[in-house]
């Protein structure tokens, strides 16, 4: 399996200092983006790390326009530590280390589903303050993946 | 992983009998919760550990003041992340000495549990990175120095006789670091050198 | 002039001079005798390069600045590329924009070897390492000093601060050298110059 460095300490520093007024602007508690990230299988978390890298940066990062100077700075930072996260990655993928199972499709399909179910502003405002979310994932797979490799 | 709700009484309302109501709200979840201990309380807390012990979701808490026939609007919290979110505390730790050393045991905190009878879980399980700043300073010598632990035991050979050591113990979850309080200094003399004492 | 009206020129001569992970932007000041002139600084990060070019973001503390320079360290916050600009300004004539050459990447920063303090606490070797921020890691050799003697290597996470490195026996000598790691950009130093400490009594 593929278990490459993740620096995430930039984007949780990043995400700190927002992460009061993003999730305030969410105010649709009973909606989540990344359900049952917990659910995804070791022999996954490759794809879905990437696919996930690629759903931020695709789909979120963009939306910038009502975000206030503090918020678009802190994104800005984030978003381009993802670009970073995603060079990280790329290896694996090109050394066909990085499989998606079926279940690891649904999983990332169910995360596109619940963004598309909202209007854009609130799933972006949404996703936004799902990143520590995201982010605890990762640090707590891929710790256990070096740990034990 | 004990998760204690606190406010403040409403501003202006010295000496007058207010009541509080808690609810709570599970992110992704349909509705407000209540919690029956917490319904209509004078104190100014409420203890939601067992309804937030499912540290990988995340929570919402409310409460409202009533006096009299009136009460206040909700004053709710942010989204609380008990996983991110939780203080560590210090771990336990056990010395023993002789001439010239000094064993250190550490015991990781446990999480919090509903009952005594409840299985352990250490910190040391939810946090698996979660490693230990032993702080070791010489009296005699007036010096401090650290020494980064990822397990549990530390031996500490070569000590000077005869002299008194403190000890404190912070456990550190890596990056950003989380930090918990130290733990209470503990100090020991080592032993008397004894072919001096047998001079 | 333009259309008789004073035009402010733009700065010139940009550059970066980055060191341990602290970026420093330059310019040549544009001068306008008697009067103080402003300069603002935005950058934009390779994300906003791919996805949103028009996008430029003011520097976190130089979004008006008399000096002509600016501390970008807290604006780079990714190993990627990143492109700077920086304009004049005198009351409400502005120049225009003027962008650094080519796009910085903090991966470029010089990392200088570490300064080390070491000590010791009877037969116990202490290091001190030099404290250059949260992103500094450092890797410590040390050895016996004595034909054949293995090396050792500690990681130690932090500067700043006394950190225990060995149990010596009494009448050897010991040194060690050091050098930072930098995990955001998977590079080190050069090692310092190494340093050696005895400890009294008898060798076993």
């Amino acid at each position: 399996r593929c278990s490459p460095s993740m620096d995430t300490n930039p984007v949780k520093e990043s995400f700190q200092g927002i992460k009061g007024a993003i999730q305030t602007k969410d105010t649709l508690k009973n909606v989540t983006i990344l359900s049952n990230l917990h659910s995804i299988k070791p022999l996954d978390m490759c794809c879905v790390t990437r696919e996930l890298l690629e759903f931020y940066v695709e789909r979120v990062f963009k939306y910038r326009e009502k975000l206030s100077l503090q918020i678009s700075r802190a994104v800005s930072s984030i978003s381009n530590s993802f670009l970073a996260l995603q060079r990280t990655v790329q290896p694996c993928k090109e050394h066909n280390l990085c499989p998606c199972s079926e279940e690891a499709t649904d999983a990332t399909r169910n995360i596109n589903n619940n963004y598309e179910e909202l209007e854009v502003q609130s799933a972006v405002i949404k996703s936004l303050g799902e990143l520590d979310v995201f982010i605890a994932w990762i640090d707590k797979n891929y710790h256990q993946e070096t740990s034990t490799a | 992983m004990k998760n204690v709700l606190q406010w403040n009484p409403p501003e202006g309302l010295t000496g007058v009998e207010v009541i509080y109501t808690v609810q709570y709200f599970i992110y992704g979840e349909k509705k407000w919760l209540g919690k029956p201990e917490c319904k209509n309380i004078s104190r100014t807390y409420c203890d939601l550990s067992p309804e937030t012990s499912d540290y990988e979701h995340q929570y919402y808490a409310k409460v409202m003041a009533i006096w009299k026939t009136n009460c206040s609007k909700w004053a709710e919290t942010g989204r609380f992340y008990p996983y991110l979110e939780t203080q560590i505390g210090p771990p336990a730790v056990a010395l023993t000495i002789d001439e010239t050393s000094m064993s250190i045991v550490l015991t990781a905190p446990e999480k919090w549990k509903r009952n005594p009878e409840e299985r352990s879980i250490s910190m040391q399980q939810i946090y698996p990175t979660l490693k230990y700043n032993v702080s070791v300073y010489n009296t005699k010598t007036n010096r401090t120095w650290l020494q980064c632990v990822t397990n549990h035991s530390l031996v500490l050979p070569w000590l000077e006789p005869d002299t008194l050591y403190c000890i404190r113990v912070q456990a550190l979850i890596p990056g950003p670091p989380r930090l918990s309080p130290p733990s209470e200094k503990q100090c020991v003399t080592t032993l008397k050198d004894q072919t001096s004492a047998m001079k | 002039l333009a259309d008789g009206v004073a035009v402010l020129p733009a700065p010139q001569n940009l550059s970066v001079h980055s060191a341990n992970m602290k970026h420093l932007l330059t310019w040549s000041p544009v001068v306008v005798p008697g009067e103080i002139i402003y300069y603002s600084v935005e950058y934009q990060g390779e994300y906003e390069i791919l996805y949103l070019s028009h996008l430029w973001i003011p520097s976190h503390w130089c979004s008006s600045t008399k000096g002509p320079q600016c501390d970008i360290t807290d604006d780079i916050t990714a190993t990627v590329q990143y492109n700077l600009r920086v304009r004049a300004t005198l009351g409400s004539q502005t120049s225009a924009w003027s962008t650094l050459e080519h796009p910085f990447n903090r991966n470029s920063t010089i990392l200088t070897p570490p300064k080390i303090k070491v000590t010791k606490d009877g037969f116990h070797l202490v290091i001190e390492l030099e404290d250059l921020g949260p992103q500094f890691e450092f890797y410590v050799v040390y050895w016996r000093n004595e034909p054949g003697a293995k090396e050792h290597v500690q990681v130690v996470k932090s500067g700043g601060i006394p950190v225990h490195l060995e149990t010596m026996e009494p009448g050897a000598r010991y040194c060690m050298k050091a050098q930072t790691f930098v995990k955001a950009i998977e590079r080190h130093s050069a090692f310092s110059q190494a340093e050696c400490i005895e400890v009294q009594g008898d060798a076993l």
